[in-house]
C-alpha cells in the first residue's frame, strides 16, 4: 500500500498525468486549430517548461517522458520525439542557468528559443530515420508560429510543471 | 559539484541509449513496441474523447472565426455543384451499371465485387510532418495493413497500422506513399467553332450565339473505311467464266470481293492509357506521377486527364479507382517521360466517412493449406 502511495506521490507520476492532459489537448483542439496551417506543439512547450522549472537534468528526464507520450500517438519511430524533447528541455534548463536575474520575459524568451531548436531538430531527426519530404520551407513558418505560441504560454505552463515536478516535503 | 556533473552525464547517457534502443526496436518492427502503442491507445482513447467533448465549443468558436468566409463561399459553390451534379448523377449511375454489367459479363474484376468496411475519421496526425488520419474501425472489421481507403470522391490512402477498433490511414499526400496508376489520355480531337450569321453584318443590338461542335478526326490505314461505322456493301462483278467459291466466309476469300458488312471498331476513339507511379509530396503540394513513357502513340498528355489506379498482382489497390486529374504537365527533355502533377478528387482536408476496401492482391493473400 505504501508503495502505491509512493508511486502516486512521485513527481514523474504527476508529470505523466499532466502529460496525458496535454497530449489530449494536442490531439484534439490544437490539432484542429492550425494558424498559418501550422499545428501548435503544446507537448514541446511542456518539455521546454519542464527544463525551465527544474533545471537541465530533471528537465531532460521530464522532456524524455513527455516526448515518449507523444511518440505513442505518432507514426514516427518510438523514442525519436523523446530524444528531441529531452534535448529541448535540457537546453532550456541549461540556457536559463546563465540568466542572472530571471524575469518572466527572459523565461518566455528561453522557452521560445528552445522550442525553435526543437522544431528544427525534429524534422532533421525524422529525415535521419528515413522519412522523406519533411525538410521543406514550411519548417520556417512552423518554427516562427510554434516559438511565438510557446513564448506566450510558457509562464503558466512553467508554473504547472513546477507543481508537477516538486519534490515531496520531508516528513518530520 | 563533481558528483552533480557525473549524475547529469549519466542521466543524459542513459536517455540517449534508451532513445536509440527504442528507435531501433521500432524501426525493426518489434512486436513489443506495437503492443505498447496499442495498449497506450486503449488507455488514452477515453481521455482524448473526454477532452474532445470539453474542447468542442472552443474548436467551433475558432472555426467560426477563421473559416466563416470560406464556409459561405463553399456553401455557395456547393449549391451550384449540387444542381449540376443532380443531372449528371442519373446518367452516371446508368453508365456505371452498364459498365459493371459488361465487366461481370466478361469475367473482369469490379469494385462492386469487393467487400468493404465503412468507417469514420476520428482524428488526424498532430504532427506537421506526416499525413495520416485515424479511423474508428480496425481488425474486428477485417481491415489489414495495405488495404486501400476511399471516400465518395475517390482514393484517399492506404491502411498502415491496424489495431482492434481503430486503424491509421496514410494519405495519398504523405511523402512515403506510392501507388501504381494509369493516366487516361483522351484521343486527339479537332474543334470547330461555328458562329451563326454572317460575320460581316454588325449590329449593336444583335445577340450572338456560339455553338461549339466537336467532330472527331479519325484515321485508318484501310482506304475508304471509317472506324466505328458499318461499311457500305460493295459488290464487284466476277469475270466471265469464273464461279464464286462456295461458302462465303469472309472478305478475305481468294477471288472474292467484299460481300458482307464489316464493322470496324472505333479504336481511335478509345482513350489511351499509360501507367506510372504516384508519389505523395506532403500536404502543401500535389502528388506527382513519374515513369510515364514518352511514347508517340500515347500523345501529349492534356491537363484534366483522369488518373486511376492501375491494379495488378502486386498493387495494393484494385484497378480503376478514381484518384484525380492531371493538373500540371512538367515536360522533360529526351526520352524522359513527363512528370504529372495530380489534383486529387478527394478533399483530404475534410474527411469524414470513408470506405476501406477489404482487398488484398493475389501475392498478399494467404495460401490455403
Amino acid at each position: 500500500m505504501d508503495a502505491i502511495i509512493g508511486i502516486a506521490e512521485n513527481k514523474y507520476t504527476r508529470l505523466v498525468l499532466v502529460g496525458l492532459l496535454f497530449l489530449s489537448l494536442q490531439t484534439t483542439i490544437f490539432n484542429e486549430m492550425r494558424p498559418f496551417n501550422v499545428c501548435l506543439q503544446v507537448m514541446l512547450l511542456l518539455a521546454a517548461s519542464c527544463g525551465l522549472a527544474k533545471g537541465s537534468s530533471t528537465g531532460a528526464v521530464a522532456g524524455f517522458i513527455v516526448g515518449l507520450l507523444y511518440d505513442f500517438v505518432l507514426t514516427t519511430p518510438l523514442g525519436l520525439c523523446a530524444a528531441v524533447f529531452a534535448l529541448v528541455a535540457y537546453l532550456a534548463g541549461y540556457a536559463h542557468s546563465f540568466v542572472h536575474e530571471s524575469t518572466w520575459w527572459s523565461r518566455s524568451l528561453v522557452a521560445s528559443a528552445a522550442s525553435a531548436v526543437g522544431m528544427v531538430v525534429l524534422p532533421i531527426a525524422f529525415t535521419v530515420t528515413g522519412a522523406e519530404g519533411v525538410l521543406t520551407l514550411q519548417i520556417f513558418t512552423a518554427v516562427a508560429v510554434v516559438s511565438l505560441f510557446n513564448a506566450v504560454f510558457s509562464v503558466p505552463v512553467e508554473i504547472l510543471c513546477r507543481w508537477a515536478l516538486k519534490d515531496p516535503a520531508p516528513v518530520r | 559539484m563533481a558528483g552533480s556533473t557525473f549524475t547529469r552525464r549519466r542521466a543524459i547517457l542513459l536517455l540517449t541509449l534508451t532513445s536509440v534502443l527504442l528507435i531501433t526496436l521500432d524501426l525493426r518492427g518489434s512486436s513489443v513496441v506495437n503492443g505498447a502503442r496499442s495498449v497506450f491507445g486503449t488507455i488514452f482513447r477515453p481521455i482524448e474523447s473526454a477532452t474532445r467533448v470539453v474542447t468542442r465549443p472552443v474548436q467551433n468558436a475558432w472555426n467560426g472565426i477563421t473559416h466563416y468566409n470560406d464556409v459561405v463561399d463553399e456553401n455557395r459553390r456547393l449549391r451550384d455543384l449540387v444542381a449540376y451534379g443532380q443531372g449528371a448523377n442519373i446518367a452516371a449511375i446508368a453508365t456505371v451499371r452498364e459498365a459493371q454489367e459488361l465487366l461481370a459479363l466478361n469475367g473482369l474484376p469490379t469494385l462492386a465485387g469487393i467487400s468493404s468496411c465503412t468507417a469514420q475519421v476520428v482524428g488526424q496526425s498532430p504532427s506537421n510532418f506526416s499525413q495520416t488520419v485515424e479511423i474508428n474501425r480496425g481488425s474486428e472489421c477485417g481491415i489489414k495493413v495495405g488495404m486501400p481507403v476511399l471516400n465518395a470522391a475517390g482514393m484517399i490512402g492506404k491502411v498502415t497500422n491496424v489495431y482492434n477498433k481503430r486503424a491509421v490511414v496514410m494519405l495519398l499526400t504523405d511523402p512515403g506513399y506510392s501507388l501504381s496508376v494509369k493516366v487516361v489520355n483522351t484521343p486527339p480531337t479537332t474543334t470547330t467553332t461555328t458562329v451563326p450569321g454572317s460575320p460581316s453584318t454588325s449590329s449593336t443590338t444583335t445577340t450572338t450565339t456560339t455553338t461549339t461542335t466537336v467532330p472527331r478526326t479519325t484515321t485508318t490505314t484501310i482506304k475508304g473505311f471509317t472506324p466505328g461505322s458499318t461499311l457500305p456493301v460493295t459488290t464487284s462483278s466476277l469475270a466471265p467464266g469464273v464461279t464464286a467459291p462456295t461458302g462465303t466466309a469472309g472478305p478475305n476469300q481468294p477471288g472474292q470481293n467484299t460481300n458482307t458488312q464489316i464493322t470496324v471498331p472505333a479504336g481511335a476513339d478509345l482513350p489511351l492509357r499509360e501507367t506510372g507511379a504516384l508519389e505523395g509530396r506532403g500536404l502543401s503540394k500535389n502528388p506527382v506521377v513519374r515513369f510515364i513513357e514518352n511514347t508517340p502513340r500515347f500523345g501529349a498528355i492534356v491537363v484534366g486527364s483522369p488518373v486511376i489506379s492501375a491494379g495488378g498482382a502486386t498493387s495494393l489497390a484494385p484497378p480503376d479507382i478514381v484518384i484525380g486529374t492531371v493538373s500540371k504537365v512538367v515536360k522533360r527533355t529526351g526520352t524522359l517521360g513527363p512528370i504529372l502533377e495530380v489534383k486529387l478528387s478527394a478533399n483530404l482536408n475534410s474527411l469524414n466517412f470513408v470506405r476501406v476496401l477489404l482487398y488484398q492482391p493475389i501475392t498478399e493473400r494467404p495460401t490455403e493449406p
